[in-house]
């Protein structure tokens, strides 16, 4: 009798999830811009995102001129799925809308191919390819061993040892992608203006200041400070209430 | 001889007293109005006195000499002097250089006297001067509107010269005010017009001279130095011309206003807002832009103006803030201020040249502007209206529009556009567990290897049991043998095939236990084999009777009867043969 009771009432918050999803397209094609953030933030609290959420309430916040807000949840989409087109394009026009302007500097070298190459997947699916190149490489011992013709057999043992060669690429691709993705932390600028410090102190000059929906990353935390780095490679001290990290 | 006598002593004497001769002044310090009387003094008949240039100085009276000698008690003393009286023209130290005399050819020399001129100080009364109507009946005030201003509250300081009974020539003069600390505007006075006012309880004439507006710059205690006027004066005397007029007396006179020191309070910090830039009195803010609806590549001006009364010359405006896809240049300031009396008045404004880069709608965040109110000693702020700007045409279109199109065609063109809302999607629960790193993901991992051994293993034990050719054979006779046996059941209304199976399945039976091939089987051979394999002999005779008679049965007519018999019999023997054998 519990046990049903709990499926039910897990069925009935899916659904209402689910309910407060459409409430808010609703809302959105009515032009209630307002109402459908709130019918979309109603499904966070139930602790459930998606992709689509995420971009639903970034293009919410982008109709009312909330910057900041918009970017963040675009950037909180990309974390779930870098390669999304929409918001990708999106993302775009959110950040037209913002007060400072800075340059992102293209990385180059080795480093960058090399992230350029891990970043076509997420470091779950590398993990996936890595199982399931394991089991391949099984068949093909398999085929090795139990195979009688020559030529056969010399193919399943050089493919052996290529498919070793893969399973050793993509898990390193995965430990790569998973330590870039514990160590970017991106956060956006929510303050409507933000004092980017030299130093960790109030007492010390500001360098320079920063407007809403400007994306920075989070090097290091000291108390109520946190270092930053822009895009274009800039370093500072900033209030870490006037900013809001992506990943928390 | 008498005469030659004194005249000799007084050369004696001469010999024997020193030579003195000094410049003696009445002070070392005195005010920019005051005289200075100098003396040079000597105590023999010198000749030739050379007197100094007085550098800084006019002099006013002098030289007068003096000449004195006394014999007192038989002694004789004997004194001459230069005497001149001094104005001083400019404040700071003075010196005056050295008088000449000469004497028995010889040169003497005074030595040089240092004078520190002050401001000018304001004189005692003194009742027996010749001036004395004119100290009374002349005074410069500094009219001060207020000497407690908050900073950059505007003050007046109005230089007023009072005077009565008495006429006025003409005025120079010697220090300008400075207002140190001040921002300061002075208002020009094209003609000097007399009106009249009451001073000190009694009605008087006055002029204003100057008129300056003043804006504190700094909190504390500011000082404004005076302003000096030297004023030719004519004085009404009590003897008068045949006309019966009374006969005027010109002088000059020095006044001054003395020193103003105003005390300047600092605005105050509490409630004072963050964008406050020191605009202190009273404005109107506003943020006009000249359009909000736009087409590409046209430009739009942001006008931010702030009129009213107050420092207007003196605080800096705020600055917009535009999304980066609004190119902003710098803007064109333009000041239209009058400063009258009361403080400065008008309007301020910067004209910000605004192009857009890309289409869309974009918003211009409100601007504030802080000031401090006098009339409720609090600080104001002004927002201006949130300004939307659209923009109609993105650059990427006007690259496609040159291109050739047939007349009256609607064309596609691929517009970058900000993308609709996505109607589907499939929620995930927010903490999702990682796949990688989890024990699920090294199990999976290590799996495919874990097996390989045990593959290994499989595939020995195969191996060893393929290789094992004897016992293989036997396997294979022994399940012809039954083979052959069920399918002689099958048959068992078919006479002809039913024995060639049962003929079969004995021979296979044989083969299996007795480990023969078919060449070598003959009756004998079968025979001696299964004796001595210790087979009972009952039973090796049935069966080889039996074989003997699949042969005869095959071709010669037999009952259904007599082959289920046979059968039967064959299985009888077979059974009995595998549990001797």
């Amino acid at each position: 009798m519990k046990n049903i009771f709990y499926i039910l009432l897990l069925i009935s918050q899916v659904f209402y999830a689910q309910t407060g999803f459409e409430k808010g397209n609703l809302l959105y094609q009515n032009g209630k811009y307002e109402e459908a953030a709130k019918a979309y933030e109603s499904v966070l609290d139930g602790n459930q995102e998606s992709v689509e959420l995420y971009f639903n309430l970034g293009n919410c916040y982008y109709k009312q001129h909330q910057t900041a807000s918009a970017i963040y949840n675009y950037e909180k989409a990309l974390v779930l799925d870098p390669a999304d087109k929409d918001v990708l394009n999106n993302i775009k026009f959110a950040q037209k809308q913002t007060i400072d302007e800075i340059k992102v500097v293209p990385k180059v070298g080795f480093a960058k191919l090399l992230r350029d190459f891990t970043g076509i997947y997420p470091f779950d699916t590398w993990a996936w390819i890595t199982v399931s190149f394991a089991f391949l490489f099984l068949l093909f011992f398999m085929g090795y061993y139990f195979y009688q013709a020559v030529t056969v057999k010399r193919i399943f043992f050089v493919g052996m040892f290529v498919i070793l060669l893969l399973i050793l690429m993509s898990l390193s691709a995965a430990f790569f992608e998973k330590s870039h993705f514990d160590n970017e932390r991106p956060a956006i600028v929510f303050a409507e203006s933000a004092d980017v410090r030299s130093e960790p102190q109030n007492a010390s000059s500001t360098t320079f200041v920063l407007h809403p929906g400007t994306k920075v990353y989070v090097e290091e935390t000291l108390g109520n400070w946190k270092k930053i780095q822009l895009t274009d490679g800039t370093e500072g001290w900033i209030d870490s209430r006037s900013i809001k990290e992506v990943k928390d | 001889m008498k005469r030659h006598l004194i005249l000799f002593l007084l050369c004696f004497q001469g010999l024997l007293a020193q030579v003195q001769f000094e410049a003696r002044v009445s002070k070392t310090t005195l005010g920019l109005n005051e005289r200075l009387r100098i003396d040079f003094v000597m105590n023999i008949d010198g000749d030739n006195f050379a007197q100094p240039s007085f550098d800084g100085f006019r002099i006013i009276a002098g030289p007068s000499q003096q000449v004195s000698q006394s014999w007192i008690n038989g002694k004789t003393s004997f004194e001459k002097s230069y005497s001149y009286f001094l104005l001083p023209n400019q404040k700071g130290t003075l010196v005056i250089k050295q008088a000449m005399i000469e004497y028995n050819g010889q040169i003497y020399k005074t030595q040089p006297i240092r004078i520190n001129v002050t401001a000018a100080t304001e004189q005692p009364r003194d009742p027996n001067d010749s001036q004395v109507s004119a100290d009374d009946n002349l005074y410069l005030v500094a009219d001060i509107s207020n000497t407690n201003p908050y900073i950059n509250q505007p003050i007046t300081v109005v230089y007023k010269l009072y005077f009565n009974n008495i006429g006025i020539r003409g005025f120079e003069e010697l220090s300008k005010p400075k207002y140190n600390d001040f921002w300061n505007q002075n208002i020009d006075i094209k003609q000097l017009v007399p009106e009249e006012g009451m001073f000190k309880g009694e009605q008087y004439r006055y002029v204003v001279l100057r008129k300056t507006v003043l804006y504190p710059q700094k909190s504390g205690k500011l000082t404004i130095e005076p302003l000096s006027l030297n004023i030719g004066v004519q004085l009404p005397t009590n003897r008068r011309d045949i006309f019966g007029r009374v006969i005027l007396v010109e002088d000059s006179k020095r006044v001054s206003a003395g020193t103003k020191t105003i005390n300047v309070k600092p605005l105050p910090e509490t409630g004072k807002p963050l964008d406050f830039t020191g605009a202190v009195g009273r404005f109107d803010f506003k943020a006009i832009p000249s359009k909000t609806t736009l087409k590409n590549g046209e430009s739009l001006d942001l006008v931010l103006s702030v009129a009213g009364t107050g420092n207007l010359k003196l605080f800096t405006l705020p600055k917009p803030e535009v999304p980066n896809a609004l190119e902003m240049y710098d803007p064109v300031h333009d000041e239209k201020v009058n400063t009258p009396l009361s403080g400065m008045t008008g309007k301020i404004s910067d004209s910000y040249t605004i192009i857009p880069q890309y289409k869309g709608d974009y918003v211009i965040k409100p601007m504030h502007f802080s000031y401090f109110d006098l009339g409720t000693g609090t600080y104001k702020t002004i927002s201006s209206k949130e300004i939307k700007i659209s923009v109609l045409d993105g650059p990427a279109q006007t690259a496609e529009a040159s291109a050739t199109a047939g007349a009256g065609k609607n064309r596609i063109a691929g517009v970058e556009q900000f993308k609709y809302i996505d109607l589907k999607t499939e929620l995930t629960a927010r903490e999702k567990s990682v796949f990688f790193g989890s024990d699920k993901f090294y199990g999976l991992l290590f799996l495919p290897f874990l097996l390989l051994p045990i593959i290994v293993l499989f595939k020995k034990k195969k191996e060893a049991i393929d290789s094992d050719v004897f016992g293989n054979r036997i396997k294979m006779n022994n399940r012809l043998a039954k083979k052959y046996l069920s399918e002689a059941k099958k048959q068992i209304n078919n006479k002809e095939p039913f024995y060639v199976a049962l003929e079969k399945a004995m021979h296979n039976f044989l083969k299996a236990k007795l480990h023969i091939e078919t060449s070598e089987m003959s009756k004998d051979n079968i025979r001696e084999l299964l004796l001595s394999r210790k087979a009972s002999p009952e039973a090796v005779s049935h069966f080889i009777a039996l074989t003997e008679n699949c042969e005869i049965a095959r071709y010669a007519p037999s009952s259904s009867a007599t082959i289920q018999h046979d059968f039967d019999k064959a299985v009888a023997i077979i059974s009995e043969l595998e549990k001797q054998i």
